[in-house]
């Protein structure tokens, strides 16, 4: 179904206050840059050890910062920077607990290094203060991977088990560049004389920079939040939440079209469960891009967090469905805040506006079918009036 | 400044029939002016019933018919009115020639609705005022000190 014009305007400025909303979450790019400027510095110290098993190796980022879908941790200031130590062949043979104590103890050896380091389960973390954590994993080849996999410690360091980020990272980034495909473009429904819109303003056309990628932040965050609120519940693991959004976003935009971008986020979400496989007993959402990794695998042992995975997709859903419905400024700035909390509902309020009260101090405002508008040179303007100067007056 | 011919009543409401921007109904005697249409404030907001009101002598007055704002203000006081019972608002400082006579309501009275109402509904989250605007109270502060007194 065509939606109209107004309808149209709503859904694109509620996707201007979402897209603004994930840039705020995100690793900006001077953090990414500083934190870049480190790991590589890491890197380097730990391939100028003599020891033989080091020799060669490498670091990079993996995880959500090599995706680009970081959303900052709630009730921290650091965002988590996930890297891989990947050493060579010639430190095949040996298990994870000495491999990673050989990591530790390199970093130890740098007296900046050794003050920041904070030993986790199977990483080691550098912990910069107020800016991010570079979290240190390492991994060696996997020979049995056809797809040039990595073998990473388990959580016990007991074993090593199958991953491959940087492949992951590959098909990620393939998927993200799909674009989905819109039943009719906004510049074919600016140029046609004949529609409403194209005499009325136009607001400002702000998409989301990348669909997928702003969806899986979306969807992250709002986890976060839910699961905040549910501190005897464990939440879904992010690449649960990204691999079932990176394969539902494939599907959709390969099968289906759409009114707008808002539609697809929610048709995206939606389709998430489909591509979680139980047999009956067992849970499995496999990575397409190695061998022998389920990533759903602790839901096998603690079947109570597929049935909080599910809780919160319902929740996700619901909130992204009222989000395109519900009319009213302030309610839609209350269902941001129980969404995805009070910071990011601000700036996206804010977002709204700072628009109009910019373009109502420079005189550019105006008034017409589809409510106030910052509008700009280009705008056709017709059928609308402009706002005046004012001052508000009374108690 | 220059000043214009002062608008009939009559003026008015034709202006206000024949804008498509505030497409309504209304009443035209022959000193008054009722006009009642809808406004959305913008492509985020709900819609409201604004209703102006216009004689040959006196400030026009603009009044929210629906839906309720002490209801959607949940008892807070509103901001920026005249009265509260039905909300009569205010829209711009008397006296300042920021509306006169000779302005068309239809393009200025219609954008400043809606403008206030914009405004209404970020202060309904906020709880903060983000429009600007004066008080009687700093009238009589700017008196004081000794600028130009404004007529109220």
């Amino acid at each position: 179904m065509l939606i109209g014009p107004n309808e149209q305007f709503r859904r694109a400025s509620l996707t201007g206050a979402l897209e603004i909303m994930c840039e705020e979450l995100e690793l900006s790019p001077t953090q990414a840059k500083d934190a870049k400027t480190h790991y590589e510095a890491s890197g380097g110290w730990l391939a100028d050890s003599t020891h033989p098993a080091l020799q060669g190796i490498s670091i990079y980022v993996q995880g959500s910062a090599a995706i680009g879908t970081t959303v900052k941790p709630i009730g921290r200031a650091e965002h988590d920077v996930d890297l891989i130590a990947r050493l060579t062949m010639s430190a095949r043979g040996y298990s994870p607990a000495f491999v990673k104590k050989l990591v530790g103890d390199r970093l130890k050896e740098h007296l900046t290094y050794e003050r920041l380091l904070v030993e986790m389960c199977r990483c080691w973390r550098l912990d910069y203060a107020s800016k991010f954590h570079l979290d240190i994993t390492p991994s060696i080849p996997n020979v049995d991977c056809p797809y040039g996999g990595e073998l990473v410690p388990d959580k016990e360091l007991s074993a090593w088990k199958a991953s491959n980020p940087r492949g992951y990272k590959a098909l990620f980034d393939k998927r993200a560049t799909l674009a989905p495909r819109f039943r009719v473009s906004k510049s074919a429904f600016a140029a046609d004389e004949s529609s409403r819109a194209s005499v009325e303003p136009y607001p400002e056309a702000m998409g989301f920079k990348g669909i997928l990628r702003r969806t899986v932040q979306i969807a992250k965050r709002h986890r976060d939040v839910h699961f905040s609120r549910r501190p005897n519940e464990c939440a879904p693991i992010s690449v649960i939440i990204t691999t079932l959004l990176s394969r539902s976003y494939e599907r959709c935009v390969t099968q289906r079209v759409y009114d707008d971008e808002l539609e697809v986020l929610t048709d995206v979400i939606a389709g998430m469960p489909e591509f979680i496989d139980f047999d009956g007993r067992v849970w499995s959402i496999e990575n397409e891009t190695t061998v022998g990794e389920n990533f759903a695998e602790k839901w096998n042992v603690y079947p109570d967090r597929a049935g909080s995975f599910y809780a919160w997709h319902k929740k996700l859903l619901e909130d992204v469905v009222t989000l395109r419905s519900i009319e009213g400024l302030d309610r839609i700035a209350r269902r941001l805040d129980d969404a995805f909390g009070e910071r990011p509902a601000e700036i996206a309020i804010a977002h709204i506006e700072d628009a109009i009260s910019a373009s109502r101090a420079s005189g550019t405002l105006r008034y017409g079918a589809t409510g106030l508008v910052a509008a700009t040179a280009a705008t056709p303007v017709a059928a609308s009036a402009a706002v005046a100067r004012n001052t508000f007056f009374g108690r | 400044m220059r000043r214009g011919r002062a608008l009939t009543i009559a003026q008015q409401f034709f202006a206000l029939r024949n804008n498509p921007i505030c497409a309504g109904e209304g009443q035209l005697r022959r000193e008054h002016l009722i006009w009642k249409f809808d406004v959305r404030p913008s492509d985020m907001s709900r819609s409201y019933r604004a209703r102006i009101e216009l004689s040959q002598k006196g400030s026009p007055m603009v009044f929210i018919d629906g839906p309720d704002l002490h209801v959607l203000a949940e008892g807070r006081k509103l901001p920026h009115v005249y009265s509260d019972h039905p909300p009569r608002l205010c829209l711009y400082l008397p006296g300042a020639f920021e509306w006169m006579r000779e302005h068309r309501l239809d393009l200025t009275i219609v954008p400043w609705i809606a403008l206030w109402l914009f405004y209404f509904e970020e202060w309904l989250w906020s709880d903060d005022w983000k429009g600007g605007g004066m008080h009687p109270g700093d009238l009589e502060a700017a008196r004081r000190v000794g600028r130009e007194p404004i007529a109220c």
